[in-house]
């Protein structure tokens, strides 16, 4: 038990980052403040994202359209139905893990690249469903007027509203990654990382594989649902628009730039990545630039991090870090899953 | 305790287990011996419920498993010792012998994610058995080296140890000394007749006749997917069926040669 007391430098690194984030929001102005929001939704998708492949094993390739459910779901719930809007988030997380298990029942019998397709392909049914049910979703116009989030009669609006909004993702950023430590470091963690290796194995040892595969998909559904939900309520329109195939790739890039099995990794990778994104984008829109460098520079940047980090780093950026610090340190170099287990 | 009543098992045109009836009695280390090809995997995969049978009945402490999936026999009381070691890779030999608690654990993704009193008990008691476990099987020193980093024979003492935490009632043995360098071998036996002195009931599927003798009280022969000889070790040893099935083909080797 005593090699599990000492407190590493990790704890101190993560407390030191948790502190730090908690602090810039101050220092930024309301543009700056909208990224921040939109990173900390990323983040939330991703360490979802991370959990289902990084531990389970298991690959998505549509988790914007649980972020859409999440996001469709809060916007018709308090726009047509007038649901108070913190009771529609949840109602958001919930159904999304709701759709999650009807999806993953047949699909998760699937596995790599075939569940990569799946997932894909439910993306662009969600997307075409919400295109043509224009009674309810408004079509491919999107959904104007959805309100923003209150808790009785305090609502975030105003002069601080995008403020409010970078600390109300924040908290729920730390909470989704709290959630994913006590997760990993548990009698269902460990049969989830399990399952990733050799379901056989794992199914002998007793693990309920089957239905640990549900519900760590309809977690990393729900996170993204979660996400999805705050999303309608910020920025107060949403169309199929906003949900495209390349957002799915785009969290997939964020975790495997964090790092896939690392928890904190996915702060790092969504972090990194949508920063990049937004640097490229300002690069591509200067004046007397072509219209379509934008879309060019982002689609190629995504290929290329991608090929990049699977080949120089393919732990992710993350975990790299860390293994350079302790082998510096002379701890004997071990991966990051093993490490994170004797963090407590 | 474990009972397996004709099971039969084909792959398409190829009876591969044909009629087998096998058991094990409560405290005792059973043997199933054959060459190769005789249908051993087979049938330990139908007794550990990674194949479903296509006749026959498997039950375990007078109650009918046949269609139990393995999860649900390990809940019961059935741990697993495959040939090929299935280790989880990525995870330290404690966190994969801390796997195999699921038998007779409960807590779920809820009391983890909230750090629930159930959570924090089981952990502790997790954690306790798992370290125990590794102790007896002689892998204490290795408990924070990453599983997938060890030799052959020490992954499947890790497998063994995985199945002790698990605190099964029986424990299945797939050629667990296939592969094994003769000290490895030794210290395999060694374990074995102590979880035996124990009172852990056993039943070892294996190649190596010389293995089992040693250890088995009771053995059951297979050939061509057929018992061909059951009986006490000594009697089975002088079996002249069974020294057939075993040399008969090189001996027509051989004569041909």
């Amino acid at each position: 038990m005593n090699r599990l007391r000492r407190r590493p430098l990790a704890f101190w690194a993560g407390l030191a980052a948790a502190v730090l984030s908690l602090l810039v929001p101050i220092a930024l102005n309301d543009s700056q403040l909208t990224v921040y929001v939109f990173i900390g939704l990323s983040v939330i998708v991703v360490a979802g994202l991370s959990l289902l492949m990084g531990f389970a094993g298991q690959v998505s390739l549509g988790q914007a359209a649980f972020y859409a459910i999440g996001a469709y779901t809060a916007a018709i719930l308090t726009r047509a139905l007038e649901v108070p809007p913190l009771l529609s988030l949840a109602a958001a997380t919930a159904f999304t893990a709701v759709v999650a298990v009807a999806v993953g029942l047949p699909l998760l019998r699937l596995r790599g690249h075939y569940l990569a397709f799946a997932t894909l392909a439910f993306q662009l049914i969600v997307l075409s469903v919400i295109g043509e049910a224009r009674g309810l979703t408004g079509g491919d116009t999107g959904m104007p007027g959805i309100p923003t989030l209150s808790i009785g009669p305090l609502a975030i609006q105003g002069q601080y509203r995008t403020f409010i909004y970078a600390y109300v993702t924040w908290v729920l950023v730390a909470a989704v990654l709290l959630f994913n430590r006590n997760l990993v470091r548990s009698r269902p963690g460990r049969g989830l990382r399990a399952l990733a290796t050799s379901e056989a194995g794992a199914l002998a040892a007793g693990v309920p594989v089957v239905r640990y595969k549900l519900q760590v998909f309809a977690l990393s559904a729900a996170y993204a649902g979660l996400a999805g939900g705050v999303y309608a309520f910020f920025v107060s329109y949403i169309a199929p628009g906003s949900f495209p195939v390349l957002l799915s790739v785009q969290f997939l890039i964020m975790a495997a730039v964090g790092g896939l099995g690392s928890i904190w990794g996915s702060a790092v990778g969504a972090t990194v990545v949508y920063l990049l994104v937004q640097l490229l984008q300002s690069l591509g829109t200067g004046p007397g630039l072509p219209p379509q460098l934008p879309a060019i520079l982002s689609y190629a940047v995504y290929g290329l991090v991608l090929v990049l980090i699977m080949l120089f780093l393919p732990q992710g950026l993350l975990p790299a870090i860390q293994g350079r610090i302790s082998a510096r340190r002379a701890v004997s170099a071990v991966e990051s899953p093993a490490r994170l287990a004797r963090l407590d | 305790m474990l009972e397996a009543r004709g099971l039969t098992r084909r792959f398409g045109g190829v009876v591969a287990v044909d009629d087998v009836s096998v058991g094990v009695a409560a405290g005792e280390l059973a043997g199933v011996i054959g060459p190769n090809g005789a249908g051993k995997s087979t049938l330990f995969h139908l007794i550990a419920g990674h194949l479903r049978p296509h006749g026959g009945r498997v039950s375990f402490a007078g109650r009918d498993i046949t269609r139990e999936p393995p999860d649900r026999r390990a809940r019961l009381g059935i741990a697993i010792a495959f040939q090929a070691v299935r280790l989880f890779r990525g995870m330290t030999v404690l966190e994969n012998v801390m796997v195999g608690a699921h038998a007779w654990t409960h807590h779920g993704f809820w009391e983890a994610f909230l750090r629930l009193p159930r959570h924090r008990r089981e952990e502790g008691e997790i954690l306790a058995r798992a370290e125990r476990a590794l102790e007896r099987a002689g892998l204490g020193e290795a408990a924070d080296r990453l599983a997938e980093s060890l030799p052959l024979g020490q992954q499947r003492t890790v497998q063994i140890a995985r199945a002790l935490c698990a605190d099964p009632r029986l424990l299945l043995l797939d050629e667990p000394a296939s592969g094994l360098r003769a000290g490895e071998r030794e210290r395999l036996a060694d374990l074995l007749r102590g979880l035996k002195e124990e009172g852990l009931s056993m039943l070892l599927v294996e190649h190596d006749v010389a293995f089992v003798t040693r250890l088995a009280s009771r053995i059951t022969v297979l050939d061509h997917g057929r018992v061909i000889a059951e009986g006490p070790a000594e009697q089975i040893r002088d079996d002249p069926a069974v020294i057939a099935a075993y040399l008969g083909r090189s001996r027509e080797r051989a004569d041909g040669a």
